[in-house]
């Protein structure tokens, strides 16, 4: 289910940063954490069904998984996905496919604990989702614009 | 650009917005809520305080699983309220976040929530955190301001209450535990208020777990209330 509400959000943004503009929309990238496990696929295929009738008409989904890099604020170390791997899985095991941070990467600080300290007060970089650029054509040139 | 916050105001756009809000806590905000989510009738409740989650615990909803389907996170219905809650999510775990994760957790349960009723009632944590701002960024909201006769309640819900008359909002204003009615006549115990006064009723913590079959003075009384609303 997720995927479909992420694609509707996408395409909703997408139409109201486009406003009344006279382009064509042909590529949107996603940035999307590699932790909530999106299954891209599913998320294309909503994103092409509810993008008809549309200045997104034309337009590709690329989804680009931003790998997290996390940092204790109580014991200043850095640590990655990796090294977190086997408390994923266990909230995994705990919850199954629908598991609370496939839904909402932000709530990762609660279930995942420094591998050196064991303190929850860990910052993640790139856990939102974003559109990270969109590819339009506007009187016969296409053009890419980064979002930040 | 920010597809969630998007998806969020689409899910809110049309309906009418009540925020449950103090900024003192423990005043009966989420007994209130749910109260008043019973009287008002239809509507959906989402419980925004998202540390103690304790709407679930109200209407004996703990440790239990939201189901999910493609309209999204299915509300847990109970009468013709239908809740939405974190613990829905997590289940009995508990939830410590840093500040910046806790608005994008609170976008993303309002986001992903199947609203599919006309009202919905936020029960909000105390004090003037990040779900008064999340609230302001995604929808135009009727705040209710719970608070007690208390001298020092009184105080510290008045920060907020200047904060939402700054913002332009005039906030409907609810005294819990202000008065006992003693065979008709209304004792003040704490003194004088100011706002609509609920009465003291020893009775309603039988019904902590099954507020739902809660009927006494208080939701009486909470009726009046909605009837001005």
């Amino acid at each position: 289910m997720h995927e479909w509400s992420v694609a509707d959000a996408v395409i909703r943004t997408v139409l109201n940063w486009a406003d009344d503009k006279k382009i064509k929309v042909k590529k949107v990238v996603l940035g999307v954490p590699s932790f909530s496990f999106l299954d891209v696929e599913i998320l294309k295929e909503a994103f092409d069904m509810m993008k008809k009738d549309s200045v997104l008409d034309e337009a590709e989904l690329e989804v680009r998984f931003k790998d997290p890099k996390f940092k204790c604020k109580n014991c200043g170390k850095e640590f990655s996905l990796n090294d977190v791997k086997d408390q994923i899985d266990s909230v995994r095991s705990e919850f199954g496919e629908e598991y609370p941070m496939h839904f909402m990467p932000a709530l990762a600080p609660s279930f995942i604990k420094c591998p050196y300290c064991g303190s929850h007060d860990i910052v993640l970089e790139s856990q939102d989702m974003t559109i990270d650029e969109i590819q339009v054509e506007e009187n016969g040139t296409v053009k890419t614009v980064s979002q930040g | 650009m920010e597809p969630l916050r998007q998806l969020a105001k689409d899910k809110l756009s049309g309906k009418r917005v009540y925020a449950v809000m103090s900024a003192k806590g423990g005043v009966g905000k989420s007994v209130i809520s749910s109260l008043l989510a019973l009287t008002i009738g239809n509507t959906t409740l989402i419980d925004l305080d998202i540390h103690t989650m304790a709407i679930p615990k109200l209407f004996g909803l703990e440790g239990k699983l939201h189901e999910v389907t493609k309209n999204g996170i299915e509300p847990f219905e109970v009468k013709t309220t239908k809740i939405v809650s974190l613990s829905g999510i997590v289940k009995d775990n508990y939830v410590i976040l840093p500040g910046e994760n806790q608005s994008s957790i609170m976008e993303s349960l309002i986001a992903y929530s199947h609203i599919d009723s006309n009202t919905v009632l936020f029960d909000l944590s105390p004090g003037l955190g990040d779900e008064i701002l999340v609230l302001e960024r995604i929808t135009d909201f009727t705040p209710i301001v719970v608070t007690t006769p208390s001298k020092i309640s009184k105080r510290v819900v008045d920060y907020l209450i200047r904060y939402l008359r700054e913002r332009g909002k005039e906030p409907k204003i609810l005294v819990n535990l202000a008065y006992m009615d003693c065979d008709g006549k209304v004792v003040k115990p704490f003194g004088e208020y100011e706002g609509f006064g609920l009465p003291i009723d020893p009775n309603l913590e039988d019904y902590i777990g099954r507020i739902q079959d809660y009927e006494g003075i208080v939701k009486e009384k909470l009726k009046e209330f909605v009837q001005k609303l």
